[in-house]
């Protein structure tokens, strides 16, 4: 009866950003990104591909409730870059990744069939 | 720092490819991505399901939320799902059915009028549009891998059995969703990935066994991995993936007084993937939908350019108050 929309999983509710960012407020080059209606689908990809990085000296995600329905991506950096400016590398970086399992995928599906033939 | 990149280049091999069942082998990567792939293909790869139901006429067996529930489960060919919009972003319908962008329209009219009992099957959902049709699974063609003669059977999956005098008449809205909302909208019958094993057998330590020795330790394996060559009498591995990680070869050779008989890792860069659908799209078709949902979800979590404004100014601010850090 009283029950939440399913939508309410992954339908960002109106007025509300996607990515917010926090900063954090005593540690330099460390901050928080609130991602709303994602879970660890994203989270643990972005933890994965920050931790690639050399300037990244902490990276780590959390799914605070399974209620709500939110992660929290927290970043700590060494001072030659930023929490946003490894934040960004690392989703250019899967981008770039998934743009090249995409290609590679459809070639081995043509090379295949092309076997079979 | 621009041209710093930390990226991988990811290999595929696919090992076998039918249409709704796909094995493959991705290596050069971690497991956050073939997990996150793997979730991906489960929950949030759209197709298509009957998702409203207006019932003229039942007087079948069974009552209405039952029938609409059983329709819902049907999976339906969602090649063009990709390509359609969802009913609660569509500006150009009110979700009725008669929008060619979200929607798709069923119609069911059967009466049984013999005495015969008449099956009510999901070939009986008539469409106006032939690229949304219920899946096909081609039964009645020949005989089943038990020997069974399906010739004479009626295709399509049952939804209810009527006798003589019953109806059912009804109009039903496919509508495009994701596994994430309801599971009838899952493309995946199943999507696992396993770890490829490496084993490397001490064959020094292995020759000091007497061949009675060797076969008690090759049984102890609940799945058949290993096995004596026949001309050599030496153990050999014959099939890696059949291990399960289960270690009881390892606890058999500790048993035995022959701790290290063999060494077994997971290469942790290495995947072994099953993909089976459930007809909906091609199982081809669903690693490639996932991929482009995750590239596009990834597209979605990017900073707002207002966001990193709000910082960069927030940054100056702190500078004219004297670095205060």
């Amino acid at each position: 009866m009283n029950a939440p929309d399913r939508y309410e999983r992954f339908v960002v509710p109106e007025g509300t950003k996607k990515v917010s960012y926090e900063r954090d407020t005593k540690i330099i080059n460390a901050a928080s990104f609130i991602i709303e209606r994602e879970d660890h689908t994203i989270g643990n990809i972005l933890r994965m591909q920050l931790h690639r990085d050399p300037n990244t000296l902490f990276a780590g995600y959390k799914l605070p409730h399974p209620l709500q329905y939110k992660i929290i991506v927290r970043i700590h950096t060494a001072s030659q870059s930023s929490p946003m400016q490894a934040y960004n590398q690392a989703i250019n970086d899967l981008d770039k990744e998934l743009e090249h399992l995409k290609k590679v995928f459809q070639a081995e599906k043509i090379r295949i069939e092309n076997i079979s033939l | 720092m621009d041209g710093v990149t930390y990226q991988r280049f990811p290999t595929v091999k696919i090992r076998e490819m039918k249409h709704e069942y796909m094995k493959f082998e991705l290596r050069e990567t971690d497991a956050s991505i073939a997990n996150a792939l793997r979730r991906v293909m489960l929950a949030e790869v759209p197709t298509i399901a009957i998702d409203l139901v207006e019932i003229e006429s039942n007087s079948s067996v069974l009552n209405d939320e039952f029938l609409s529930h059983r329709l819902g489960l049907i999976p339906l060919v969602s090649d063009k799902a990709m390509d359609m919009r969802f009913s609660r972003d569509c500006d150009a319908c009110d979700g009725d059915g008669q929008c060619q962008y979200c929607s798709v329209e069923f119609l069911l009219n059967v009466r049984c009028e013999g005495d015969q009992t008449l099956d009510v099957t999901s070939q009986d959902l008539r469409s106006a549009d032939m690229a949304a049709m219920p899946v096909d699974f081609e039964i009645g063609r020949g005989f089943d891998a038990g020997g069974y003669d399906h010739s004479n059977d009626k295709k399509g999956i049952i939804i209810v059995k009527l006798r003589r005098g019953q109806e059912l008449r009804l109009r039903a809205i496919a509508r495009k969703g994701i596994g994430k909302d309801h599971a009838k909208w899952s493309p995946a019958a199943t999507v696992t990935f396993m770890y490829e094993p490496e084993i490397h057998i001490n064959e020094e330590l292995m020759e000091t066994l007497t061949l009675t020795e060797k076969l008690n330790w090759i049984e102890s394996s609940p799945t058949k991995v290993f096995d004596i060559d026949p001309n050599t009498q030496q153990v050999v591995v014959v099939d890696p993936e059949a291990y399960t990680y289960d270690d009881e070869v390892i606890k058999k050779s500790e048993a035995m007084g022959k701790p290290g008989l063999v060494e077994i890792y997971a290469k942790d860069d290495s995947f072994i993937f099953t993909v089976e659908s459930t007809g909906a799209i091609s199982a081809y078709q669903l690693v490639i939908n996932a991929l482009e949902i995750l590239k596009q979800k990834l597209d979605a979590v990017r900073l707002s350019d207002d966001t990193q404004e709000n910082d960069e100014q927030f940054g100056e601010l702190r500078q004219h108050m004297g670095g205060v850090s």
